[in-house]
């Protein structure tokens, strides 16, 4: 049976007047106008609603929106030794930005980033939540580095903190750890660092591992990362639609999230639509092995539409069950 | 050479923040905001005016957002609630639901005002085709090419009325344009359509992206110049532009939009000698990195004004005029 997932993050305002406003209470923090106390608050009732709307959606496996997250790299770079935030840059080709970590001597732990938000998350959740983290390569690549001068030193030493991380996720309970490596589908030529990282980011690690590629091809990634210990691959097939037939060409022992729903534009797939793809990955690949999610993290959507997409797509995958699987 | 200017917009004052809010919940009239509006432009001139810049901006006192307003003016829109951008900042993103029409002009009213106030130019000031195709949701068009291009047309409407109303500068903002290096043509042609027949100085302003993807290309976009950042990355991205030699005007970015912090005099100096050793002095001008609208008015003053002053002694210094 199909399941469903997200890929990671979720708006974090929501256009209903009595939820917890988040942006208000961070303007209110630049203004020194808000308690420390008051503004956590305010974090957690959103990380709260957050999960009670994917539950309420029915999303199988869910995230805790990164409402913590300004983007994908920042919220573990800043607790690291030997880096600095700095200014910001475009996050691929979206109209949203990062602050650029600059690397300014070795890398090393400092801190846990997102064990305690993994557990506050959990322990508010009755589904599962995935605890995800940027992919050592992906966080090497959009750095600055002004002190290895080589990606691969780089690359090695963050996917050794990663795996710190990702163990001490797992310690508190984390059942699936999910890997975002959208920077390998534009450098496919260091596949082979990449992956070599990606094992040692996840060395030791017994729940399920996955690895996650939006927004690029995955042409040239396949059929090497097949060739891994990960247990589930996932894969952005609206970016680029060809990547569907990379899919289809290639034979997986993995489990798969099918990125189908286009979390990029507020144009509602219809069911038909959806139903076609479905129907042509089950030919292909058994339902049990196969999550179908949005194609990226749903922040770049408003709210609204964020959540009428998820509910679209669970529901299509529901009444895709019930008249093609006969579940 | 070497004229000093700004990207576009300028930090609202406060009481027109607040009215804007007051405007949007329907406790102030359309006539009362627009009263402050102006009142808003007179004062981003008169300052300008008395820090010494060149070439001046009307500060957008008027708009929210560059691409959002377009879409508040133009047909074929419904307007989606907030994105996030980047912190804790959020734009409403437009989403075209209908084919994009301009049933008048939208930005020549508030240009003719900020002119009739000074001697000195004032640029008229659009968001291009391709950026506002990039930073749109698309319901409607079959495809971002046709969205770009139908774009392209209506902003062309509107820079030929520029002209019209006396613009010698328009400028055409393509942010997004280094987005995609394998959509360039794309917005080259959609700048085509754009500039086709103007006699007035383009200028096209770019930002946040990777210029090594789109260098030496960029140089085919139809402006007569380009307005770069470099402060922002502390100039290290000035080495792309030595090879092959820049053939347009340039507008350098020399201060950042995004710190709090005003810049030295003297780091300007350098980083502007050190560009100045890339690009023909005859062929630059001056400005920050972007728009200063996320700055306070005293920080957007302040960061002009350390432009004007290194500006007029690197020229000393290079005999220039």
């Amino acid at each position: 049976m199909l399941k469903t997932t997200v890929v990671g993050n979720y708006p974090k305002i929501s256009s209903d007047k009595n939820a917890s406003n988040l942006r208000n209470a961070l303007n209110l923090k630049d203004q020194r106008k808000i308690s420390p106390e008051k503004l956590e608050e305010t974090f957690q009732a959103t990380i709260k609603r957050v999960i009670q709307e994917q539950e309420d959606v029915g999303v199988d496996i869910i995230t805790d929106g990164q409402i913590r997250w300004d983007d994908l790299v920042t919220p573990i770079a800043k607790n690291l030794n030997g880096v600095e935030i700095g200014g910001l840059t475009r996050f691929f080709d979206n109209n949203v930005y990062y602050r650029r970590p600059i690397v300014k001597s070795k890398v090393s732990f400092k801190n846990y980033s997102t064990v305690d938000q993994f557990e506050f998350a959990q322990a508010h959740a009755t589904k599962p939540v995935k605890a995800v983290l940027p992919g050592p390569f992906t966080l090497a690549k959009l750095s600055l580095d002004q002190h290895y001068n080589s990606i691969d030193k780089l690359t090695l030493d963050l996917a050794e903190i990663l795996n710190q991380e990702a163990k001490e996720l797992e310690k508190a309970g984390a059942k699936f750890i999910q890997l975002d490596e959208p920077s390998l589908c534009y450098n496919p030529e260091k596949i082979e660092l990449a992956m070599k990282a990606v094992e040692k980011a996840f060395d030791k690690i017994n729940c399920k591992k996955i690895l996650y590629f939006y927004f690029g091809s995955v042409k040239s990634l396949f059929p090497r990362i097949l060739d891994t210990s990960i247990d589930v691959i996932g894969v952005d097939v609206v970016s680029k639609p060809e990547n569907l037939n990379v899919i289809f060409n290639n034979d997986f022992k993995q489990e798969l999230i099918l990125g189908v729903l286009d979390a990029r534009n507020t144009k509602i797939e219809s069911e038909e639509e959806l139903f076609g793809l479905f129907d042509k990955v089950t030919n292909k690949i058994r339902p049990e092995k196969i999550y179908i999610s949005p194609s990226c993290g749903l922040e770049f959507l408003p709210h609204e539409s964020a959540v009428k997409k998820l509910k679209g797509m669970v529901e299509a995958v529901k009444n895709f069950q019930r008249e093609f699987l006969f579940e | 050479m070497l004229e000093t200017t700004s990207v576009g917009s300028f930090p609202k004052p406060d009481y027109l923040i607040k009215a804007r809010n007051q405007f949007a919940k329907g406790e102030l009239s359309p006539e009362k905001l627009k009263e402050l509006e102006l009142q808003a432009i007179k004062e981003v001139i008169q300052m300008q005016e008395e820090v010494g810049i060149d070439i001046l901006v009307h500060g957008e006192m008027e708009r929210g957002d560059m691409t959002t307003y377009f879409a508040e003016n133009w047909e074929g829109f419904a307007i989606s609630s907030l994105v996030r951008s980047y912190g804790n900042r959020y734009y409403r993103k437009p989403v075209v639901v209908n084919p994009v029409k301009r049933p008048k002009p939208v930005t020549v009213e508030y240009y003719k005002y900020a002119q009739s106030l000074t001697k000195k130019p004032v640029k008229g000031m659009m968001t291009g085709p391709y950026t506002m195709c990039d930073w749109s949701f698309n319901e409607y068009y079959p495809n971002r090419e046709a969205l770009t291009l139908a774009f392209a047309e209506v902003i062309h409407q509107e820079a030929v009325d520029l002209e019209k109303a006396g613009a010698r500068y328009i400028q055409i903002d393509e942010p997004a344009i280094s987005t995609r290096p394998d959509e360039l043509d794309l917005a080259i042609r959609a700048m085509k359509i754009v500039t086709n027949g103007l006699k007035a100085k383009t200028i096209s302003h770019i930002c946040y992206g990777d210029f090594s993807t789109i260098y030496p290309r960029i140089l085919d976009l139809p402006v007569d110049i380009l307005d770069l950042e470099f402060a922002n990355s502390n100039f290290s991205n000035l080495d792309i532009f030595k090879k092959p030699k820049f053939t347009k005007m340039i507008s350098i970015g020399v201060v950042d939009v995004h710190t709090h912090t005003i810049e030295d005099k003297e780091t300007v100096k350098q980083n502007l000698k050190k560009a100045l050793q890339v690009f023909d002095p005859e062929k630059v001008l001056v400005d920050p990195d972007c728009g200063l609208k996320t700055r306070t008015p005293e920080e957007a003053k302040a960061k002009l004004k350390v432009i004007v002053e290194a500006v007029k002694e690197v020229k000393q210094e290079f005999g220039l005029k």
